[in-house]
C-alpha cells in the first residue's frame, strides 16, 4: 500500500498481486489505523477486488468521506442526525471511480457535515494525526487525510469548503487537491455551503491526484454548477516545464515583521516556506511578494462565516428526522424536529446555524449576508487581477504544524487568524488549489500552498509536480512504510 | 458590545427547530462576539454598497435547457422510505394532528 496508483496498477497487470489481495491488505491496514487515529466511520469489511482492466484505477482500494453517498453502505457526515442513514445512491464522484474499476474500502471521518477545521467534531470521536497521536489531524477532511498519510491505500475522497483538503493535507504531510469549483460534479455531496464546497482528493504524489480527478471530473445533469471539462487533460499534460511561470506570495500574510510576536514554530514555518520560494527561483520559476489591501485580508474570515454558516443554515433545513434520520420524541412533527435536532447536531454546528439564521434575518441582511457576499466580490476581482499578471499564487499551509488534540497547549494569536484562513480564498474564487508537502517542524510535516485561476487546473498541477520532483517528500508515510 | 441578546438566541433557536443548553447559549454569544468584531472589518470598507453581491464563484450560465420531460430513474417508494423509522404502507407515520 505504499505504492503509486501507476505502481499498484503495473503490478496488478502484470499478476504480482491481485485486486483481491489489495482490497484485503488495505482492509488489514485500515484496522490497525483505526485504533491509532481513529479515522474512520465504517470499515467495509465485505469489500471485494474488482476487473483489473486498461484502467490506471481498476482493482485499486481507497477511502471515501462520509459525506459522500454510497449506495447500500452507511452515510452519515459524521453526524448522530443521520447516524444510520443508508443512502439508495451513489455520488456521481462515487460512481465514476466505481466504473473505472476502484474499490471503495472504507468511509472517512468528518468535522460533523464538513464544519470545522480540527477534526474533532465527528460523531465517532476526534482523528489523531498519524505522526504525532497527540496532534490533529486537521480537518474536515481528517479520517482520508490520516489514512492516506498512514498508508492504508493510495488515496481518498475528500470535500473542501473553505479548506478542508488542503490544511489537513499539510498537517499530515500528503497531497491535497481540491479542483475548480464545478470540475467534479457534488451530487450526492450532503452539502456544507453549496456556493463552496468542492470535492476534491488526497494523495501521496501529485501524479496521483491527477489520475483520480481526471476520472471523477465532468458535466454532470444532476448538478447545474458541473461545467464541460473534456479539454482539460491533467495526466496527460502534467509533466509540462515551469520555466519562466511567475508565482506571487501575499507579503502581509507572509512577511514575519507584520507579527509581534510570532513562535518558534511559526518562524520555522516561515523560514521553511522561504526555502520553497528559493527552490522556486532556482527552477526559473519567479516569485514576487505582492501587497494585498489589508481591509480585504482582514474581512476574509467574517467573509467565510457569514456565507458560510447562512448557506448551512438554510441546507440542512431537510435534516427532520421524520422521512429519515432518527426519529425524535414529541406528541406532535414539530416537537420530534425538535427533539432530533436538538439532540442529532453538536453543539458546533448549533452555534452555527444561530449564526447563520441571523445574518438571514431580513434586518440583518444587508449589514452581514449581503456585505460578506460584496466583499467576497472584492477579494476575488483582486484575486482575477494578480491571475491577469500571475501563473498562480504560493502560501504556507497554516501557521505552523497540526496543532494539539489538547486545546489548552495550543498558543492563541489574533494576528496570525488571516493566515489560518488564507486558503479560503480558493474557495470564494472557485480557484483550483493543491497544497504538497515541503518539510518538517519539530518532526511533524507542513505544506505548500499553490492556487491559480478558474479552470487552469492544468498548470496548477505542472507546478506542483515540479515542485515535488525537486524535493524531498513524496510518496512520504507516517511511521514508514507499511 | 454584544448586539445579540440571549432572547434573540432563544428566538433564532427556536425558529431553527434547535434547543439549546445554558452552554451552548454562551457560546453562541462569545461566537457572535468574535463575528461582530471581524464584521467591523468588511463593514469599513470604503463604498461597499456599489459593489454587487457575488453569489457564486464565477459566472456560469445555463444555455442548453433540457427538454421538458422527466429525467433521471424512477425510485420505488419501497426504496424511499428505507431510512425512515415509522412507515405504514407506503407513507411516512406522524401523529395525528388534525382532530
Amino acid at each position: 500500500m505504499n505504492k503509486s496508483i501507476s505502481e499498484l496498477h503495473e503490478m496488478l497487470v502484470a499478476g504480482s498481486v491481485t485486486s483481491d489481495e489489495l482490497v484485503k491488505e488495505s482492509l488489514e491496514i485500515c484496522k490497525k489505523v483505526q485504533e491509532e487515529t481513529n479515522s474512520f466511520v465504517t470499515i467495509i469489511e465485505d469489500a471485494k477486488g474488482s476487473e483489473v482492466t486498461d484502467n490506471l484505477l481498476s482493482g485499486i482500494p481507497y477511502g471515501i468521506k462520509d459525506n459522500l453517498s454510497t449506495k447500500d453502505i452507511l452515510t452519515t457526515a459524521s453526524s448522530n442526525t443521520l447516524k444510520d442513514y443508508v443512502p439508495f445512491y451513489d455520488a456521481t464522484c462515487v460512481k465514476k471511480l466505481k466504473e473505472a474499476g476502484c474499490v471503495g474500502v472504507v468511509k472517512t471521518a468528518l468535522d460533523e457535515f464538513g464544519m470545522g477545521g480540527t477534526g474533532t467534531t465527528c460523531h465517532t470521536g476526534a482523528v489523531k494525526n498519524p505522526w504525532d497521536k497527540s496532534r490533529i489531524a486537521g480537518g474536515s477532511s481528517a479520517g482520508s487525510t490520516a489514512s492516506v498519510a498512514a498508508g492504508c491505500y493510495p488515496f481518498a475522497l475528500g470535500t473542501d469548503t473553505g479548506d478542508s483538503i488542503r490544511k489537513p493535507a499539510g498537517y499530515c504531510g500528503v497531497v491535497g487537491y481540491k479542483p475548480t469549483y464545478g470540475m467534479i460534479s457534488r451530487y450526492g455531496l450532503l452539502p456544507y455551503a453549496s456556493s463552496l464546497d468542492t470535492v476534491g482528493v488526497l494523495t501521496r504524489n501529485v501524479k496521483d491526484a491527477a489520475i483520480v480527478v481526471d476520472a471523477m471530473k465532468g458535466i454532470d445533469e444532476n448538478d447545474m454548477t458541473s461545467w464541460d471539462s473534456s479539454n482539460i487533460h491533467l495526466v496527460e499534460n502534467l509533466e509540462s516545464s515551469c520555466e519562466n511561470k511567475k508565482l506571487f506570495y501575499i507579503k502581509e500574510l507572509v512577511d514575519l515583521d507584520n507579527y509581534s510576536n510570532p513562535t518558534d514554530e511559526f518562524k520555522a514555518h516561515i523560514d521553511n516556506f522561504m526555502e520553497t520560494v528559493k527552490l522556486c527561483k532556482k527552477l526559473n520559476i519567479k516569485v514576487d511578494a505582492v501587497s494585498v489591501d489589508k481591509d480585504l485580508l482582514n474581512a476574509l474570515p467574517a467573509v467565510y462565516d457569514v456565507i458560510s454558516y447562512a448557506e448551512a443554515t438554510t441546507n440542512m433545513s431537510n435534516l427532520t428526522g421524520i422521512s429519515f434520520g432518527p426519529r425524535g420524541e414529541g406528541d406532535n412533527p414539530t416537537d420530534m424536529i425538535k427533539d432530533h435536532r436538538t439532540k442529532g447536531f453538536s453543539s458546533l454546528i448549533k452555534r452555527r446555524f444561530v449564526i447563520g439564521s441571523y445574518v438571514l434575518q431580513s434586518e440583518n441582511q444587508e449589514k452581514y449576508f449581503l456585505n460578506a457576499k460584496r466583499v467576497r466580490r472584492m477579494i476575488v476581482n483582486t484575486m482575477n487581477e494578480l491571475f491577469e499578471k500571475y501563473d498562480g499564487m504560493i502560501m504556507p499551509v497554516s501557521v505552523g504544524p497540526a496543532k494539539y488534540l489538547d486545546t489548552s497547549k495550543n498558543v492563541k494569536n489574533d494576528e496570525t487568524r488571516v493566515l489560518e484562513e488564507a486558503l479560503q480564498i480558493a474557495n470564494h474564487g472557485g480557484y483550483p488549489s493543491i497544497t504538497i508537502p515541503n518539510g518538517f517542524i519539530n518532526n511533524l510535516p507542513v505544506g505548500v500552498n499553490i492556487t491559480c485561476a478558474i479552470r487552469e487546473d492544468e498548470k496548477l498541477l505542472q507546478i506542483a509536480n515540479t515542485l515535488e520532483s525537486n524535493m524531498n517528500y513524496k510518496n512520504q508515510i507516517a511511521g514508514g512504510e507499511k | 458590545m454584544n448586539n445579540i441578546t440571549e432572547e434573540m438566541i432563544d428566538k433564532y433557536a427556536d425558529t431553527l427547530l434547535i434547543g439549546l443548553t445554558d452552554e451552548e447559549r454562551k457560546m453562541i454569544q462569545d461566537e457572535f462576539e468574535t463575528i461582530e468584531k471581524n464584521m467591523d472589518f468588511i463593514n469599513q470598507i470604503p463604498n461597499i454598497k456599489d459593489i454587487e453581491p457575488l453569489s457564486y464563484p464565477f459566472e456560469m450560465y445555463i444555455d442548453d435547457l433540457r427538454d421538458d420531460s422527466v429525467s433521471g430513474e424512477e425510485i420505488q417508494i419501497d426504496v424511499l422510505l428505507r431510512n425512515c423509522d415509522r412507515v405504514e404502507g407506503r407513507e411516512v407515520e406522524v401523529p395525528k394532528v388534525v382532530a
